[in-house]
């Protein structure tokens, strides 16, 4: 066989699939953008849905999007800047090191329907708390643990041993080191986890769909035991009667909008990333 | 006071730990206890293809086939793909051009599989019913194509990584003794990326296996085993389908919803001893952003 030909054929194979998998993708872009452009204007954006969602804004979709996954923010990193604290100054041996780190990543690979139906079961029914907003954002806190976990401790553990023992050999107690040495380079570990997760966390349906949210006749909520009114599942709804050209267009507005946030979310986690490696090059 | 300050802070810390480590095994005790009702009801029921709750009859063969049909159609498409671009991104492209082409890939892997399943059901489920003239254009086909798309992004980007993480003396090496860039690429650089490639494709699966929204909305959502059996043309049902679309039919504490819990547990199952798998090949702990 001649090897100058397979070399040809090999890598014009992997460009033309690399470029075909590439357009494909940006395609998809594309027809967010197109679709979802036709369909957003200031009205949409002010006005609450009517007409079953096909008529009418998404405005409380979109503050309840964000109510839902602000207070799972909140929940979420102290209970994940805890754990990589942990990680990193009180755990000593290897082995329970590993062992937790293993369970965070099986807690990270749920699939996101199973939360919704541990929501249902546990919340709303044994704890009997009904569908709430409030519900949602404790199981959106638990799926974004891991994420924030690890960016927490990876930043955390890139401290220069140095920097601890030095610290505890000044008489700190390991609570003061970890308090003056290890929180405040975590916690910018921390924040730009979160905001990753948070990207996740707003486009995700099936964890909230059956515990957390109401499709009509929902405005913002007053108390914490009321459901809301989400993008994702506004969308869901919208896409179940695909049908209506109505109904489509505007589920084409809200996606547009939920893709806008999480980009928001993700491209800050990104520059976060970014500010946090000057930093620790420093 | 003092004191109040010295534990405060450590049992924070460790009470954070215990519940983040925690909640896999609440979750799994959860789903375990709530599925006995119907496992104790129906035993070796389970093991037929029909469904129907009214009839007391739970055969979770359909979803557990449309499962395995609808990712291995995904994997069909993902995996060759992912491989070639992953390859073009890591080992051809120039540096300036693959800064852009990966911050589209982080881009494409953020959108929400909701999004993913209004372009199924707006552009692919009628393409396909237009083209292969069928009735309905909802079917395992549909939803394996929609799904092999939805975890592309996810693949090319750990194969580039993986590919990226053999050391450049190798591909130096190779190119000193005279070896064509597919013979360094094929020969040396993916096996020595061997075990990382194997986690990304087992990540990629686990993946596929607990996708819900987008796969829900193109399958079409009948609780049927395609005859012949290898018939993909038609609509079907997967786990996780049938979970978004009737776990909110059923009624907390009967043994449609026990049923119910079980399919869900066994979905958990699997995932977790893909992960398991997952780890077993990789140094690293992958969690994917």
């Amino acid at each position: 066989m001649n090897r100058a030909l397979v070399n040809i054929i090999f890598s014009n194979l992997s460009r033309v699939l690399g470029w075909l998998a590439l357009v494909l993708l940006i395609v998809l872009i594309g027809a967010i953008v197109i679709k979802g452009a036709g369909a957003v204007n200031l009205e949409f954006l002010t006005m609450g849905s009517s007409n079953f969602g096909a008529g009418g804004g998404i405005l409380y979709q979109i503050i309840g999007s964000i109510i839902m996954i602000t207070v799972a923010g909140l929940l979420c990193l102290p209970l994940a800047l805890g754990t990589a604290i942990a990680q990193t100054a009180f755990i000593k041996r290897k082995s329970i090191q590993n062992g937790i780190s293993m369970l965070v990543f099986g807690l990270n690979s749920v699939p996101s329907i199973i939360f919704g139906i541990f929501g249902l079961i546990f919340f709303v029914n044994i704890l009997n708390t009904g569908i709430s907003w409030m519900v949602g954002s404790f199981i959106l806190a638990i799926m974004m643990i891991p994420t924030v976990v690890v960016t927490a401790f990876q930043s955390m553990d890139s401290i220069p041993t140095i920097y601890r023992e030095s610290a505890l050999s000044l008489g700190m107690t390991r609570w003061q080191m970890v308090r003056h040495v290890l929180i405040p380079q975590g916690f910018s570990g921390a924040l730009t986890g979160l905001l990753v997760a948070l990207a996740r966390a707003v486009g995700e349906t099936a964890p909230i769909m059956f515990i957390a949210t109401a499709f009509s006749g929902v405005t913002i909520p007053t108390s914490v035991n009321e459901p809301v009114a989400t993008l994702p599942t506004h969308i869901l709804i919208l896409a179940q009667n695909a049908v209506d050209p109505v109904a489509l267009q505007s589920a084409w507005g809200a996606s547009l909008v939920l893709m806008v946030l999480v980009l928001t979310f993700s491209v800050s986690g990104l520059f976060a990333r970014l500010s946090l490696r000057k930093v620790s090059q420093r | 006071m003092l004191k109040l300050k010295t534990f405060s802070g450590p049992f924070f810390v460790w009470s954070a730990t215990a519940i983040s480590g925690l909640v896999i095994f609440t979750i799994l005790a959860v789903l375990a206890v709530t599925s006995w009702p119907s496992i104790a009801e129906t035993g070796w029921g389970f093991f037929s293809n029909i469904w129907n709750p009214s009839d007391g009859k739970y055969g979770i063969l359909p979803m557990i086939y449309g499962t395995f049909a609808v990712t291995l159609i995904a994997l069909t498409i993902a995996v060759p793909m992912g491989l070639f671009t992953g390859i073009y991104l890591s080992e051809i492209v120039k540096p300036s051009v693959r800064i852009y082409l990966k911050t589209a890939l982080e881009i494409l892997a953020g959108i929400p599989s909701i999004i993913y399943g209004l372009i199924g059901v707006s552009f692919l489920a009628p393409f396909i019913s237009d083209n292969l003239e069928l009735q309905t254009g909802r079917t395992l086909l549909t939803a394996g194509i929609l799904l092999g798309v939805m975890v592309l992004p996810t693949l090319i980007t750990l194969v580039d990584d993986a590919l990226r993480n053999v050391p450049n003396r190798y591909r130096e090496a190779a190119r000193g003794l005279g070896l064509y860039r597919y013979e360094i690429t094929l020969f040396t650089v993916i096996p020595l990326a061997k075990n990382s490639l194997t986690s990304a494709v087992l990540l990629a699966l686990g993946r596929a296996f607990g996708e819900t929204m987008a796969v829900m909305l193109v399958i079409g959502s009948i609780d049927r085993l395609p005859s012949p059996i290898y018939n993909l043309l038609v609509p079907g049902q997967t786990i996780t389908s049938k979970l978004g679309r009737e776990m909110a039919e059923s009624v907390f504490g009967s043994i449609h919803f026990s049923a119910m819990v079980f399919i869900g547990f066994i979905l958990l199952i699997t995932v977790l001893l893909i992960t398991y798998l997952t780890g077993k090949f990789s140094k690293k702990i992958i969690i994917h952003e």
